[in-house]
């Protein structure tokens, strides 16, 4: 099982695909996920993105919903 | 890192955020959730938004006063239209969940002060964004969509952080409709282009 998490390949979208992902669907029914640094973040974002820096996420997963999917840059 | 941990759908966007090529929101998470601790009723919630857009309202007004190019005036004034109408479909929404107490004069006296849509003042705004031209229809409507970026990020934090189920509900609703806004900004910015 340990495995899996090294197996299971992550799809891509452009950002014209993400856009549309995003826009066809309801604000809380997609989470958009920031895994930079606060200050990159500060400096812009996409609009509702939550923010959990990519150091900090193993900690804290449990702040998404796993039965949403997410959009992560 | 998700893929594996129970999340079966995640999708990386290429090129990252500078590869997002869309509306973007600024400034730290906490920004303008003074607005919203995440304890307001739904009615609250709703006064706050309502708040939001009448500010937002003020500054295209007082805008379309200082500009001088007729056709940017002409802009500032349709916005400022066009924030009337989001400001009744907030009273609609009040109406749904007060019911027929629903009193238009009693629920503008709930208003918060001094802030715009999004929860910047309009000072902040303009410092933010600074558009190139005020006199530029393309940089005012470019201005007017950050401020929909904006409030839209503002809506999904603040529904996030709500503790009330019904108040998480009503401004999921608003995030929704700010995003159509947002598209039809777009739009409105295709057609001068």
């Amino acid at each position: 099982m340990r495995w899996k998490q090294f197996l299971t390949p992550a799809k891509s979208f452009n950002a014209e695909q993400a856009r549309g992902y995003i826009s066809d669907r309801s604000s809380d029914d997609v989470t958009i996920l920031d895994v930079r640094q606060p200050g990159e973040y500060e400096d812009g974002h996409i609009p509702g993105a939550k923010l959990i820096p990519l150091p900090d996420l193993a900690d804290r997963l449990d702040e998404i919903d796993p039965d949403k999917p997410a959009v992560v840059y | 890192m998700l893929s594996g941990k129970g999340f079966d759908n995640v999708y990386n966007l290429s090129g990252g955020f500078k590869g997002w090529q869309g509306e973007a929101a600024f400034k730290s998470e906490e920004t303008g959730l003074e607005l919203f601790t995440g304890d307001e009723s739904p009615e609250k919630t709703l006064a706050v938004a309502y708040s939001l857009e009448d500010g937002l309202r003020d500054f295209y007004l007082s805008m379309a006063l200082q500009v001088k190019n007729d056709t940017v005036k002409d802009i500032f004034t349709k916005l400022a239209e066009i924030e009337i109408s989001h400001k009744d479909r907030v009273f609609d929404e009040y109406v749904k969940v007060v019911g027929k107490r629903a009193d238009r004069e009693k629920f503008e006296k709930k208003m918060v002060k001094k802030v715009a849509e999004g929860g910047l003042t309009t000072q902040e705004y303009i410092e933010l964004f600074q558009p190139a031209d005020w006199e530029s229809e393309t940089d005012i409507i470019g201005l007017a969509m950050s401020i929909e970026a904006q409030a839209l990020d503002l809506y999904m934090r603040a529904a996030e952080r709500s503790g009330n189920p019904d108040s998480k509900k009503v401004l999921t609703q608003i995030a929704n409709e700010e995003r159509t806004h947002l598209s039809e900004l777009g739009k409105l910015m295709e057609r001068i282009i």
